[in-house]
Parts: C-alpha cells; structure tokens; sequence
C-alpha cells in the first residue's frame, strides 16, 4: 500500500477549516467552507467533494480522518440538548442550586447565579447512601429509582443522569442503578458519575454528568450521520474526533463520552502548535492564538499542561483538558474612552457583524484591527486573502472620532490602542503563567490565528521573550492538531495517602489497576497504533493544604518515594518559589493517561532558498511607537528556507499578517516556519 | 473631559493593568500555597501593592476577600519607618491598636515588604492571611463572650520577622508558641512572602521597562482615578441625609441587642457616615476597631460594592473610599477603647453592611436589594484525633443564606453581597476529612422573605457527628432574633435556627452557637436566615410563585398566605381561587411599607424606640466608655423592670432611672479624668 493521505477538520463557528496532508510528497492542503450550523456534516461532506476534486484524489486513500466541532460547546451554552433528568443521594437535591456558592462578581448587586442545566423539579433523590471509603451505608433500592425515573420520563425527561455521594469509592450503586434504567427506559441516554469522571467533588461530578447527558443524543446523532455520509463518500478509513485532552478517540467513544469534546478546538490548535513547535527544536512554548473576539494562551513544556479548572460558559469542567486561557483581546474588541479620558480596549467585541469599522459593514467603533489598518500594519487590499474589503478610510475616521476626545491623532490613537490591548493581555496572562510556574523569559511564542502573528512581538516584548514562531498554516492550526493528536485518554482514581505512610508497592499496584482499565479502553478503540505508553502523574500537595499541584510521575515507582517526593517538590518549587523538605507530603488522587501514539507524517525539508528572500516590494509606510518608518514588505509563499530578513518589515499571507518590528530579524527555518527573534545588540 | 496629570490616558491603563497582574499574580500564590482553612476554605486573605502613603494600589478581582480597598496601612508604615526600613525587610503585625484601623481582629496577620529603587522605597507589597488560630481561649481564637483582647491570642506589633533578608528566628519561635496550629501559620506566612517577593520582582521589571518617574506618578495617578470615578458615581446619588439602623443580636453571651446607626449624607460626590447615635462598646468581641478612619475598609465595603455594581470594571484600589468621611465617637462598638475583645466583629462587619444598605436604598430605591440574610458564620467542628492523641479542627461549611430581592429580580439562593466571595466545601470533602454525615444540604424551603421579587432562600445543613466527643464552635452567628429586612412592600425573611437531634424525643431547640459539645450520633441541624423580598408580593407572577413551589422552596400553604397564589394539588395555579384571594387581601388593607422588618423588631422597638436609644446613649456619653457600658446595663435592667411591670407604657423616666442607677454604683472609683456624672 503506497502513501496516501490525512485529513484534519475543524468546524469553527464560522468556518470550517480543512488542511489535507499528502504523505508521499509532504505537500499541505488548506481549505475554509462557511459552517452549516444545523446540519454541520454536510460543510465537511462538502469541503472533502471540493478538495477531492480540486486534486483528483480518491477519498477512499484517505488513511486517517480526524475532526473537532464545537457542536457540544455550542450546545452546552445554547443549553439546546436533551431535557436531562438527575438522580442524587437524598438530602442532596438542591446540588445543581447550591453549587460552591461563591457568587460570580461577589460584590455586583445585580450579578446572576448561574441557572441549573437541570431545573429543580427534574432532581430526585434516592434513598442510598455510600461512606467514603465506599462502604455501604444504606443499599440501594432500584424499584425507587426506576419509579423516581418514570416520574421524570413521564415530565419530558430525554436523559438521565446519575450522581450519588462517594461513587468515586464505590461505583455499585450507580452501575445497578444504570442497569435497572437500561433496562426499563431503552430509548433514553443514561449515564453515571463514576463512569464520566470518578473524582472527590460531587457538584463539579454531578456538573460532568448532566453536561454529558445534555449533549449525549444530540453528538451521537451528529456522529451517526457524519460516519455514514462519509462512507457514502467512499471514506474508509476511521471517523475520530478530537478531545478537550489534545488527544483523539472514535466517533463511537465520543458519542457516549462527548463531555470530553467540549474543548477540543483550540485543544486541538494546541496540538498543531506544539507539533510545529517540537518539529522546529522548540520544547517550551507559550501558544498565542489571537482572533477576532480573544486571544488564547496556553503553555507547553515539554508537553501541553492541563488544568482540571477549565470553564465551560458557567461550568467549571473539572477533567484534564489543555489549559488554555482566554482573554476578549481580539481583532475585533472595540476601543473606548472612559468618562475621566482614559483609553479601554474591550472586553465588548465588534464580532464578525458588523465587524471593525473598516469592513464598512454598518461598525462604527474603532477596534484593534481598525488600528492595525491604520497603522499601516495590513494591506487593504489582502485582508483574509482579499476575501473581506477593507476601507482605511473607515478605520481612520473612527480613530480620529475617539483621539478627539484624549487630544490623539489617528496614529497616536492606533497605536495606544495596541498598547493597551498588550496591557490587558499582560495582566491576565501573567497571573496564569506565574500559577503554572513558568518563567515567560525561557520560552518562545507560537503565534497563530488571524491576528497572532500580528501582535506576537508586542505581547513578546512585554513578556520579556526574544522569539516568535509563525507557522507555515497560521490559519489552520486547529485543523493541523487534527493530523498529528495521538489517542489519548485519561483515568483517575482517590487515592488519599501519606507519603511518609505510604508503601511504594502499594503506589506501584494502583498504578498498574489503573493502567490496566487504560489498556482496556486503547484496545476497546481498535486502531493501529505505533506504539503506546502510559503516563502517569498525582495531584499532591503538603498536608494540610487544599489545592494540589499536577506532578507528573516516572513510570515505575522504585524501591523508595524518593523520586516521588523530588518529583513534587521540582514542581512546587517551579510554583511558589520555595519547598519544604520536611513537611508532610500527600496524594491526594492518581492520573493515568493513556496515549496511543498514531503515525505521525514524515517530515519534508524544503528546498532551500539563497538566503536572501524574493522581493521586498515597494516599503510601506508604517506607524511605530511615535514615528513613521519604512518596512520592507514580503509575500509569504515567496519566501524560502533560510531566507532572512531583518524589521521593520511586513509578511503577507493569506489567512495572517506577520509584524516584524525593528530590533528584531526573521529567518525560514527548514519546516517553513517564520522564527522572529529580537536582534541583538 | 481630558485627563490632566502626569501618566497620560494610555500609560494609566497600561499601569493599571500592569499593577493588577502584580496582585492577581501574589493573590493565586497566597491561595494555593495556603495551610489554614480560612485561606483554603473562604478565600479570607488578601494580596496589594500599597503606595507609600499607605493606601491600596490594586487588589485582586476575583480571589480573596472583596475588603481590601479603604485598608489603611499608614500608622503601620510609620511604625515600620521607626524601626528602621531597608531592602530585604518583611514586616509582621496583627495588632488593633498598632496600626491604626488596618488589623481589626488578631487572626488577621499581616506582612509587608519596601520595594526599593534607587534608595527609595518605591511602594510596599502587602498581603494578609485569616489565621485560623492565633492562640486565646479558644480554638480558633475568637469566641463572642470573649471580653479583653488578651483572651483573643497573640498580639504582634510591627516588628521585623526578616531583616535584610534574614529571619528573625527568635521573633518566629514566640509565635510559633503561641498559637495551637505553629505549621499552619507558618506554612501561610511562607505563602506570603513568596508572594511579596513576587511583587518586589514585578515592581522592578516595571521600573525597568517604564523608568522609575512614570512608575511613581502612575502610582499616585492610578489612585486619583479611581476617586475621580468614584466621586462622579456619588455624585448622581441625590444630595441629601439618610438614616437607617439596624441590630446585631449579640446575646450569645448573654447581652442585649446592639444597635448601629448612621446617618449618611450625601453632598456632591462626597459620603460622610456619622455612626454619632451607635452603641457604646460591649463586653462582647463585637467591637469593631476602625478608629474611625477615613475610608475604612469595613465601612466602605457597601459603597464599592454600589460603585462596581453602577459601574463596571471601575478602577480597583483606595482611590474609591477617599470621597467616604467615617465618623464614629470613640467608645461605641464602631470604634472601641484600647484592650477591650473584637474578636466577633466580623458579626459587625455585616451588619454594618445592612445599615449602609438601609441608608444607600433610600437614596437609590431602584438599585440596592433588601436585607440579605445578614450571616457569614464559620461553622468549625473539633473531634479527637485518634491518630496523634490531638484533636482536629475543621470548617464544615459557611452558614450563609439568601440575598436580598432586587429591583427587577429575585434574591440569589444561598448566598449575600455581604460575604460573596465564600466558597463551601464539597460534602465529599468533609465526610473524607471528619467523622460525619452531611444528611442534608438544601436550600430551605419558606424562608425567602415574599416580595414582588422575592428574598434568596436560606441553607440547611443537618449534620451528624460519628466521633465520641465532638465541639462545634460558630462565631458571628445573628439573625436568629430579627428578621432580614424586605423593601418596598418586600417582607422579611425568615430568621436562622439551630436544632439538635430532630424528630427525637431529645429534640431541643438551642439557638445560636457559642460552644457546644456534641456525642457519638448526635445530629444537628441548622437552617439560615433568607433574604427580604423586595415589592409587593401581591404583583409577583402567579408563575413565579407556581415554580417556586415546583422547586420545593415554598409551600402552598405560604403561596396563598403570602402571595395571594392558589396552587391546586397537582401543582398548577386555580387562576379564578388566586384572582379572588389577591382581591380580598388587597381589600383587607395588605400592607406595603418602605421597609418591612418583621413582627420581633416591631414589638422590641415598642419599648426601646429610637428615642429611648438615642436618649439613653446621649445621656451616657460623658462617662467613660468602660463606666458607659456598666451603668447602661444597669439602666436597661430597670427599663426593663418598668416594662414588666406595665410602668413604661407611658414612656420612660430616663433621667430618673439613671440617677438611680449612679447613686447605686457610687462606690466606683473615678478618675479626675473621667468626669463622672453630668
């Protein structure tokens, strides 16, 4: 069997993004369709006739398909799933009311508690109980929960979710009643908390339970109808999608699991970002993907972090998923004066209707990429490939209308306005760098999205970095990820031990269960995989303490803790700055993840180029920090490998516009990729 | 209008932001590295950059307590200079009378730290931690009959815990024996100066990158705008004076009810609150030592809460409280004498909030609830630990309840404005952690005070304890006397209970908790207080009351008595039965009062009016505030004597009860100081 071919999709909001790799030749496809929200797998039938045609190809050599939508994210925060049914130990049914209490803007007189994705009268309660350590307290009396079913089918419940205390210990009580449910309410979607995340926490549990239950019939659908239009297409080859952990599963898993798909665009983005990264030599990366309503940082060292704090709308999501944080610093965030004069940018964005003032669509604020325009950054004439019209004249009126007000003219305004957008992003970025240890300084940027690499090397000077990496698909990175995610999937078990009590054997046995029921679900996947390792990592902290910290674990525990506690205190210490040798340490739970390494394309050098990069064209006049300079502009697919150029200089493309300040140079390194570092003295 | 000053209107929001990660950054340090369960468990600790005048720079948005804008840190500043300030310097206090206004209870420790440039001090990082135990009588330190501050714990005054950068090994070895949980404050304390040298890096990169001018008039600019926005938001407040009073119960320790007034006025941007006719100080750790400073945090914290509820993303710092006057005569419970308890105050603090709230919603009908539940209590549960011969101490959950009814919406559940920021903690967690089952954790059904949009429900918890010996301790518990208010036709709501062993024949109705001993299977269960509703109940959707009853929080009985609202059997609405039973209640003269404060308060103030109250202060205000709060007590003793009696029901012969009351305690000393009678 010769090469063939891999196709990633990702279905955004608006468009849908397709990037088609030859593995014979190396040679990358990148195509955008409009997203058809109701019926979104008729936009991926589609783009694949377009590409199938546009290359003469047969779908039937499409060895890989991967995909991500944001159909359960979107249906979450429309909250258009199932009417889903609850089932909790009795006494706890105001759980989804309650929550953890603490108000969203604690001081705001007229903030809103979330509203439940269950109303109240969809809970029951059921007469169990388990203790912590699992043991039975109360048995179970299925009868009551088939009757406490009933009642809620009978009401217009389409799904029903389980949720009793200490399932985490003891996964009896759900699992009898899930059989029971099976068995009397067939046509319903039932699942339980300890099968969707067995963790200590029972609101953010019961939370996982219910979303999954909300989205549950509606993603199976969506995957039923997507893997028999692509077999009608003569696509042969398995249907996956992508997960919120940067991983991938089969459209089977994820139609019972589809809670883990609700992050897996820009996870998947992620992904790409960390591929292109590792391809160039880069290890340790801070991900910048700048939109048109945000800007989204996460971190990789090494490998992606997660964070088990992620928000979904009002609902804080409690598995892995990649730790991305998000900032409404986009494109389109509108600039604004205060009633003391002071410059604002956002958080409101302009969106895509009616977008910045220079799309002449109707917006008449100024927003960060009407200062762009104005600054000279963007060619007019090439904004999203000469797909949207822009009108400098538009951007600069609106400028001029708020430098009135603070006594700016239209560059000065431009200018303040990406100045303040850094700032905003500075102040939230920082924060959640330091919590995650990183020190910014050591590590590059990989800038993507359509204003990513615009901004790059002014969030990049702010944060004290001296390198930004552009990949050759700045637009398409999310559909990229798709191509090179591996399977992966994550497992958890409570562990609550002491280290200074703890066995080493009896850490090493509980990894090896928990990896054992991992293997289980690789194999229950059924894909070829070149390889597959498990790795381990526990939530540890000091005695004593609340929060813990993700230590990622050795594969084997040895002979002592030793390397267990070193482990911990590396990580601690990259933290909060200081460790204490002589404090109790404990576990508090267990990680397994599971990957299941699929083959990953070969990498191509391209041929390199003389060094000296076709064109410039004629300079253009830009604005920069007080004065207006000449760039050297240059057209992306002309550049070739090891081609350097140094700034002030502009880099067009399609789907982005890369800025080269002065004091920085660029070179094209052998993958394509534009490195920009900070010029030294 | 165009901003004059030196930091132009773009640098000012670039170092806004820039300040703000600083205390974001320093506040997720603190949190996650934190040992005591106040840090852990409520977010009760705070993290700032303070000018070298000694106000709050920026404060963190969205963790730790919302109370650190109006913080003074001045008087610690001085004692700090005194002793002598260099690079590498970390100072620690937690003293009320030390640092004037800025530690309010001894559980609040505080570091700091000079960040120099240059030979300057540039500004300070500031952080502070709510020690769950700083020694005293009791565990966890405080407890509401406590009467001195020396039964309260460790009191530290500014001192020097790192000179240079070297600790002070002596200075933390008489803490660490002095409090009954060394560890864990240390382990805090840690957090905290990793966190204060976070921000000593930070401020450096900043003057590195922006020079050291701008970061200093960006310091002072960052502030005047704040007041700037502040002053412009009051400023549409209508001028005029509101008064408004309200009570903390303040009989766990056997004493009377503590009434605190205010008059605000309100001039063109600029609050004055005048606390003149407010309680003398008590016996009690209820005294709250503000030192009536300008701004103060405790004072404050309503009206940022109005600012950033008017205006969002307002500027975040001690530029807010500038335009707030706080007046408060020395001896009252607002701002106590030396060495008496405060341990409680955080009692006071909320309703302390329920009083400004009082007077703001006169001025401002359309924006400020009705009373919330007015309780913030830390219900702590202490068992043997078996394992080191000790015992274990840990937080069960916040007692808090329903928020007040809005203007265009109902009451949150569960949860006030005047404590927002608490977090419970998983019934998961607390079962793993401590013998005990949490039977029951619910919202409590018809406890939201009925209104157009109602009150919040209220909580309840039943616990039962599965350990030989137990003790619960539960500070700043109130509202078991007097309801939370209702406005504008809204009603109260319902007041909080405490049950032990319900549904048994050893069924016992006990109140608030002080300490209480529990036994092996002993169960206890307490509901919390719901918000006021805020409108006539009358004008509520039938809808509206229909769901609530579907929802289990309010019963149909109280869906007809209190809304007019027949709901059938199977839960639906009789439209012609309810249409009929809002007619006749309206016909039968349904009241609809400014503000409704339920049946207690009501027949209370029958006897102890305002007048009586104000008469009785006023005429005690010359005695020395500890003679004040003995002869008072003696006075009311009598009053209350006429009262039973039938004598006072044609008014109360002060001045003769008083003079009565001073020839009896004639026999105390006076000094030449203290003038003794008027």
């Amino acid at each position: 069997m010769g090469p063939g071919f891999r196709l990633g999709v990702d279905i955004g909001g608006t468009f849908t993004d397709f990037v088609l790799l030859d593995e014979g030749s190396g040679d990358v496809e990148v195509l955008k369709v409009p997203t058809t929200p109701r019926a979104p797998a008729s936009a991926v039938t589609e783009g694949l006739r377009i590409l199938a045609a546009r290359l003469a190809i047969d779908p039937a050599a499409i060895r890989s398909f991967v995909h991500g939508t944001t159909l359960a994210v979107n249906t979450l925060i429309e909250r258009s799933g199932s009417a889903v049914g609850l089932l909790v130990t009795s006494g706890m049914e105001d759980i989804l009311e309650i929550r953890r209490l603490r108000l969203p803007e604690p001081q705001n007189f007229f903030t809103d508690a979330p509203v439940p994705l269950v109303p109240r009268e969809a809970v029951r309660g059921i007469d169990e109980r388990l203790g912590p350590t699992g043991a039975v307290e109360r048995p179970l009396d299925a009868d009551q929960v088939e009757a406490r079913a009933a009642e809620l089918c009978a009401g217009g419940c389409r799904a029903l979710a389980v949720c009793f205390l200490h399932a985490y210990a003891n996964a009896e009580h759900e699992a009898a009643a899930k059989r029971r449910l099976a068995e009397r309410f067939p046509g319903v979607f039932v699942c339980t908390s300890g099968e969707v995340w067995p963790q200590r926490r029972e609101y953010e549990r019961a939370l996982l339970t219910v979303i999954n239950a909300h989205v549950g019939e509606r993603m199976r659908e969506y995957f039923h109808a997507l893997e028999r239009d692509l077999r009608g297409l003569g696509v042969a080859s398995a249907v996956l999608s992508t997960k919120s952990n940067g991983g991938i599963m089969t459209a089977r898993t994820a139609g019972e699991r589809p809670v883990e798909t609700l992050f897996s665009g820009p996870s998947s983005g992620v992904i790409g970002a960390h591929w292109v990264a590792a391809q160039a030599g880069y290890p340790n990366v801070i991900t910048f993907d700048m939109g048109g309503t945000s800007a989204d940082v996460s971190v990789i060292t090494d490998r992606p972090v997660y964070s088990t704090e992620a928000q979904a709308g009002d609902f804080p999501i409690l598995m892995p998923s990649i730790d991305i944080k998000s900032v409404g610093a986009g494109g389109g965030s509108v600039a604004w004066v205060d009633r003391e004069g002071v410059v604002k940018v956002g958080p409101r964005s302009a969106g895509s209707e009616p977008g910045p003032a220079c799309y002449a669509r109707g917006g008449a604020e100024p927003t960060v990429t009407d200062a762009y325009v104005a600054l000279g950054w963007l060619n007019p004439q090439r904004f999203a490939g000469g797909g949207v019209p822009i009108d400098p004249e538009l951007a600069r009126g609106a400028l001029a209308r708020l430098g009135d007000r603070v006594g700016m003219d239209v560059e000065e305004t431009a200018w303040a306005i990406t100045e303040v957008a850094t700032a905003n992003m500075y102040a939230r970025f920082t924060p959640f760098l330091t919590s995650r240890g990183v020190n910014a300084e050591e590590y590059a940027i990989v800038a993507y999205g359509g204003a990513g690499p615009t901004h790059a090397c002014l969030l990049a000077r702010e944060l004290g970095l001296a390198r930004v990496l552009v990949p050759r698909v700045p637009g398409a990175l999310c559909a990229l990820g798709c191509l090179v995610a591996d399977l992966r999937a994550d497992f958890v078990r409570v562990f609550d031990a002491r280290c200074d009590r703890l066995a080493p054997e009896a850490l090493e046995r509980a990894f090896l269960d928990l990896e054992a029921e991992a293997g289980v679900w690789l194999r229950r996947e059924g894909l070829a995989v070149a390889a597959h390792r498990f790795e381990r990592s526990a939530e540890m902290r000091y005695t004593g303490q609340s929060f813990e910290v993700t230590t990622p674990l050795p594969d084997r525990v040895g002979e002592t803790l030793a390397p267990v506690l070193e482990a911990f205190y590396r990580v601690y210490g990259d933290v909060y700055g200081y460790v204490d040798r002589d404090a109790p340490v404990e576990i508090v739970d267990l990680r397994v993840q599971v990957v299941g390494v699929t083959p990953k394309p070969r990498a191509h050098p391209a041929v390199p180029g003389r060094g000296r990069p076709a064109g410039p064209g004629t300079p253009r006049r830009l604005y920069w920090d007080g004065a207006m300079i000449d760039a050297a502009v240059y057209q992306r697919p002309a550049l070739r490998a090891r081609d350097r150029l140094s700034g002030p200089a502009v880099i067009e493309q399609d789907d982005t516009t890369t800025i080269v300040p002065a004091g920085f140079r660029a070179h094209v390194d052998p993958q394509m990729n534009v490195i920009v570092e900070v010029q030294r003295q | 209008m165009s901003a004059s000053r030196a930091t132009g209107p773009v640098m000012l929001e670039v170092l806004r932001n820039r300040f703000q990660a600083i205390a974001d950054e320093m506040a997720s340090l603190v949190l996650r590295a934190g040992h005591t369960v106040f840090v852990k468990e409520t977010s009760d600790f705070g993290a700032v950059l303070v000018s070298v005048d000694g106000e709050v720079v920026c404060a963190p948005m969205n963790t730790g307590v919302a109370l650190m804008v109006g913080v003074p840190c001045d008087v610690a500043i001085r004692r700090s200079l005194a002793l002598g300030v260099g690079p590498g310097d970390v100072f620690i206090s937690n003293d009320v009378w030390d640092t004037g206004g800025m530690a309010t209870h001894l559980p609040d420790i505080y570091v700091w730290r000079p960040i120099f440039h240059g030979g300057r001090v540039v500004c300070y990082a500031w952080a502070f931690v709510h020690s769950s135990d700083v020694g005293g009588i009791v565990p966890g330190s405080i407890a509401p009959s406590s009467a001195e501050i020396y039964q309260e714990g460790l009191r530290i005054p500014v001192a020097k815990l790192f000179r240079r950068g070297v600790l002070n090994e002596e200075l933390l070895a008489l803490i660490r024996a002095n409090c009954r949980i060394p560890d864990q404050n240390w382990g805090d304390i840690k957090a905290m100066i990793s966190g204060l040298a976070r921000a000593e890096r930070r401020v450096g990169e900043l003057i590195a990158r922006y020079g050291i001018e701008t970061v200093r008039s960006g310091i002072a600019d960052v502030l005047d705008y704040a007041e700037r926005q502040a002053r412009e938001e009051f400023a549409r407040i209508p001028d005029g004076t509101y008064v408004f009073w309200d009570y903390l119960e303040g009989d766990s320790g056997g004493g009377r009810a503590i009434r605190l007034k205010v008059r605000m006025t309100v001039e063109q941007g600029s609050v004055t609150l005048d606390f003149a006719d407010t309680d003398p100080q008590t016996r009690q750790s209820y005294n709250l030592p503000s030192h009536s400073r300008r701004g103060h945090w405790q004072f404050v914290f309503s009206l940022v809460g109005f600012l950033r509820s008017v205006r969002g993303g307002i500027a975040y710092n001690s530029g807010l409280a500038r335009p707030v006057a706080v007046e408060v005569p020395r001896g009252t419970v607002l701002n106590p004498e030396p060495g008496v308890a405060v341990g409680n105050r955080s009692a006071t603090q909320i309703r302390l909030v329920d009083v400004i709230m009082g007077a703001l919603a006169q001025a401002c009908p359309g924006i400020v609830p009705a009373a919330g539940a007015g309780q913030g209590s830390i219900f702590l549960l202490r068992v043997p630990d078996f394992e080191t011969g000790q015992s274990k101490v840990s937080v069960i959950q916040p007692l808090c309840g329903g928020s007040g009814g809005r203007p265009m919406k109902d009451g949150i559940d569960g949860i006030d404005f005047a404590i927002g920021f608490l977090r419970n903690i998983p019934v998961e967690a607390i079962e793993a952690d401590m013998p005990v089952r949490i039977r029951r954790y619910r919202l409590r059904a018809d406890s939201s005070g009925a209104g157009r949009y109602r009150g919040g429900a209220g909580l309840e918890i039943e616990m039962q304890v599965l350990a030989p010996e137990a003790t619960v301790t539960s500070r700043a518990m109130d509202r078991y006397r007097f309801r939370p208010w209702g406005r504008l036709g809204g009603r109260a709501g319902a007041r909080g209970y405490t049950v032990l062993n319900p549904g048994t024949p050893g069924e016992r109705d006990i109140g608030k908790i002080d300490v209480l001993h529990l036994g092996y299977g002993d169960v206890l269960r307490i509901g919390t207080p719901g918000g006021g509703g805020y409108g006539d109940p009358l004008e509520r959707a039938a809808a509206a009351v229909l769901a609530d009853v579907r929802r289990g929080i309010l019963s149909r009985a109280r869906a007809a008595r209190d809304y007019g609202v027949v709901v059938t059997g199977d839960l639906h609405v009789d439209a012609a039965a309810t249409e009929a039973r809002r007619t006749a209640l309206r016909a039968a003269g349904h009241p609809v009062a400014d503000f409704d404060f339920g049946p207690e308060r009501e027949a209370y103030e029958r006897l102890w009016s305002d007048a009586l109250v104000t008469a009785l202060n006023r005429a005690l205000e010359s005695h020395p505030p500890r003679m004040r709060t003995l002869l008072r007590e003696r006075v009311c003793e009598l009053i209350d004597g006429e009262a039973a009696s039938g004598r006072a029901a044609g008014g109360v012969d002060l001045a003769g009860l008083l003079d009565r009351v001073l020839s009896a305690v004639g026999h105390v000393p006076q000094t030449a100081a203290a003038p003794g009678t008027r």
